[in-house]
């Protein structure tokens, strides 16, 4: 008897879902296993040497959370990473509009100045960490020897990194220096989207700058800016090479993230166990705070 | 058609990618031939590229069934790099490192007993004591290429400049403060200032290695014989002191790396300061001139200790991977712990103290004028008790020392914080 064949749509749907099948297979691979199999290690004692012995782990009764109360540690790298991703996305996003709308405004050279701008943005991570690690140098640091000449003297000594209060500041201004161009350059796209007749019908009713750019360009920049904001707070929630680079979460522990904390516990502890703690508990914030962001900017449809 | 093309499309697009990252390496079994796995991170700085290099062709032309196979990561990264190989199934041989990393690898199941690998008329030639510093429950883990305590290295040039005899070095914190004071007055050739002492207290475990030596210096302890963490003692609250007073009269740069303090001895920035003998290789790459000006000196007494030191060595932790594999290793280890090897090295490229009695003689270490002035201290140094944890507890040093000067705490409560915290930490 000869098989049925299969009508045109479930044809069509059957070929989707296997088009569908090499990006399910890689997030199952690479993002879903791992991150499962990290959660279920943060239940046990687990360290390198289960690693190297091909023993599993062994469920701990929590020994690995309740452990991260036992210092001030977690607590004070949970706080570190929150200032530090609220200001530098704030900081971030204003800087970003600043830029994006003078770029928009067709002055002169500003083709130039887009080429010009993204070249932070192509300069690895650690390569920017290294470059701001030695303008910021304490001793022989470019900033030190500007700062000293603006001050005649005065501040001969300027020193943000080794500052406790000033080092997550320290780190934030590489941070954005790194950052701020892809966000111009995402808030500069949705800027030429915005539609024209509409902006100059509001001008020919006499609405000014201020007003067009609050009841016009902002609603329907909406989008563009709650994608770039997201993609800012994962990118800063996890951000580890700016840190590790140039502070190592010091000075006493004033730039310890929760990135620099599992880091420490998993690869210099050697304890996979309580790093895998840190993790979980570090994914699960991230999940409520881009749950709650979401939640909190709905993008109105225009 | 064009549907099964696309299909078949697919699914070899998601197999490759899926299979491609975790191909593993197959060998062919062969009977005589041997390739010894060695990681190495110096193969990655500046000046001992060559010195490797040479070691390599030097051992195979003498074992041409052995092949060196160099593993390289940067400094901070090479642990991890052997970890995660070892965890894939493929285990290096041999992990040349810092006498720190020894612990934290028997721990893993990683190190083997060197006794167990290497014959016993050349483990018997090194010193007991040295040999003794690499034990955990009674085996030695690491085998050293050469030792050398925290040395004193000090700016002849600036002491000249600041009215000192450049052949008399401080002897004692009490000295070295009084020096420090004249010191601190100078500038350099561009008017920047001058620093008179160089403590290392930056957020690396290396660090924290350091400022446990400066412990010793005073006499105190962080750990006890049994490894539980014992600093309620005089000498351990001195030295938390003096880094702090050291940081409050400005003489110490504050919260700067051992390159850091490096690179301003070598500008002439810095006075004195504290590091392991082989660091001033990394000075010379900076300014060659430095060896006109640069001397070293014993470790400072403080309080009432004796100014003893710690003890830091460059070793090999070796594998066992077999029988084949073990005997071309103790060959390998052999050849590079060797006056012919280690001779001209120790010369030019890293100063330091040899380990075993046969090349106590070497012209190296007998000429050398840039150790000739610690040369005392090589038999003051203090065994510090390995734990698992080690690298965590020096973090927490540099963490106890950076809350004293950077973060301006008090001595007494920054010490109790630091307890409590180290405690918990090296218990894990």
């Amino acid at each position: 008897m000869k098989p049925k064949p299969l009508s045109s749509k479930r044809s069509d749907t059957l070929f989707s879902l296997l088009l569908d099948l090499p990006a399910f297979l890689l997030l199952l691979s690479f993002i879903v296993v791992p991150i499962v199999d990290s959660v279920i290690k943060s239940f046990q004692a687990y360290g390198v040497k289960n690693i190297i012995t091909k023993k599993p782990g062994v469920w701990n009764d929590f020994a690995n959370y309740l452990y991260l109360f036992k210092t001030d540690d977690f607590v004070g790298a949970t706080l570190h990473t929150f200032s530090f991703v609220i200001g530098v996305v704030l900081v971030q996003f204003l800087l970003a509009i600043l830029l994006a709308l003078i770029l928009n405004s067709n002055i002169r050279g500003a083709r130039f100045m887009r080429s010009v701008m993204m070249t932070p943005w192509v300069v690895p991570t650690v390569i920017s960490a290294l470059i701001w690690m030695w303008l910021f140098q304490p001793q022989y640091g470019l900033l030190k020897y500007l700062v000293s000449l603006v001050t005649f003297g005065h501040l001969s000594d300027f020193a943000i990194l080794n500052n406790p209060s000033t080092a997550l500041t320290g780190v934030g201004v590489a941070a954005l220096w790194k950052q701020i161009p892809l966000m111009t350059l995402l808030l500069l796209a949705g800027l030429q989207n915005v539609p024209q007749d509409i902006s100059e019908a509001a001008m020919i009713d006499g609405a000014g700058k201020i007003r067009r750019f609050f009841s016009i360009i902002l609603p329907y920049l909406s989008p563009v800016i709650k994608v770039s904001v997201s993609m800012s707070i994962i990118e800063n929630f996890k951000q580890f090479p700016l840190f590790w680079t140039m502070t190592g979460g010091g000075p006493n522990n004033s730039t310890t993230t929760l990135a620099v904390l599992s880091y420490r516990e998993a690869f210099v502890g050697m304890n996979l166990g309580s790093g895998a703690a840190i993790t979980t508990l570090w994914m699960l914030m991230m999940i409520a705070v881009i749950f709650g962001y979401n939640k909190l900017f709905r993008v109105q449809e225009m | 058609m064009k549907k099964l093309l696309a299909m078949l499309l697919v699914v070899l697009v998601t197999t490759s990618i899926l299979f491609a990252a975790g191909a593993a390496e197959k060998t062919v079994a062969t009977e005589k031939p041997v390739t010894l796995k060695v990681a190495n991170y110096a193969l990655l700085e500046s000046g001992y590229e060559q010195f490797w290099k040479n070691v390599k062709v030097g051992f195979e032309a003498q074992n041409p069934n052995i092949t060196i196979e160099w593993v390289t990561a940067p400094y901070g990264e090479i642990v991890n790099q052997v970890v995660n190989m070892a965890g894939g199934g493929d285990k290096v041989d041999v992990i040349f490192g810092e006498i720190d990393w020894v612990p934290g690898l028997v721990d893993t199941g990683l190190a083997a007993p060197i006794r167990d690998i290497l014959p016993p008329e050349f483990v018997n030639d090194f010193y007991p004591d040295v040999l003794k510093s690499f034990e955990v429950n009674g085996q030695p883990y690491g085998i050293p290429l050469y030792v050398s305590p925290y040395v004193l290295y000090y700016n002849k040039d600036l002491f000249k400049q600041a009215g000192l005899d450049p052949n008399t070095p401080p002897k004692t914190y009490t000295e070295m403060l009084s020096y420090a004071e004249k010191l601190s007055k100078l500038k350099d050739a561009n008017g920047n200032k001058v620093y008179a002492f160089g403590q290392t207290t930056a957020s690396v475990p290396v660090s924290g290695a350091s400022l446990n030596a400066m412990v010793f210096n005073f006499g105190g302890q962080v750990l006890d014989a049994q490894g539980k963490l014992s600093v309620d003692n005089q000498g351990f609250k001195d030295a938390i002191s003096m880094v702090q007073l050291l940081d409050q009269k400005g003489y110490n740069p504050q919260n700067a790396k051992l390159k850091d303090l490096r690179n301003l001895f070598a500008l002439g920035q810095l006075a004195m300061y504290y590091d392991q003998s082989w660091g001033f290789n990394g000075v010379k790459s900076i300014n060659a001139k430095a060896v006109d000006f640069t001397a070293s000196a014993e470790p400072l007494k403080g309080g009432s200790g004796s100014g003893e030191s710690l003890l830091q060595a460059h070793c090999f932790i070796l594998m066992d991977n077999g029988k084949a594999r073990t005997a071309a290793l103790s060959k390998f280890v052999q050849y590079v712990i060797s006056t012919d090897v280690l001779n001209d090295y120790l010369r030019d490229l890293t100063p330091a103290y040899p380990a075993k009695n046969s090349m106590a003689s070497m012209e190296s270490v007998v000429n050398n004028g840039i150790l000739k002035g610690a040369s005392p201290a090589a038999g003051r140094v203090r065994v510090q008790t390995f734990i698992p944890q080690i690298s965590t507890l020096n973090l927490e040093l540099c963490s106890l020392a950076q809350a004293v000067t950077v973060g301006k705490q008090d001595v007494s409560s920054a010490i109790e914080k630091f307890k409590a915290s180290a405690t918990v930490k090296i218990s894990q």
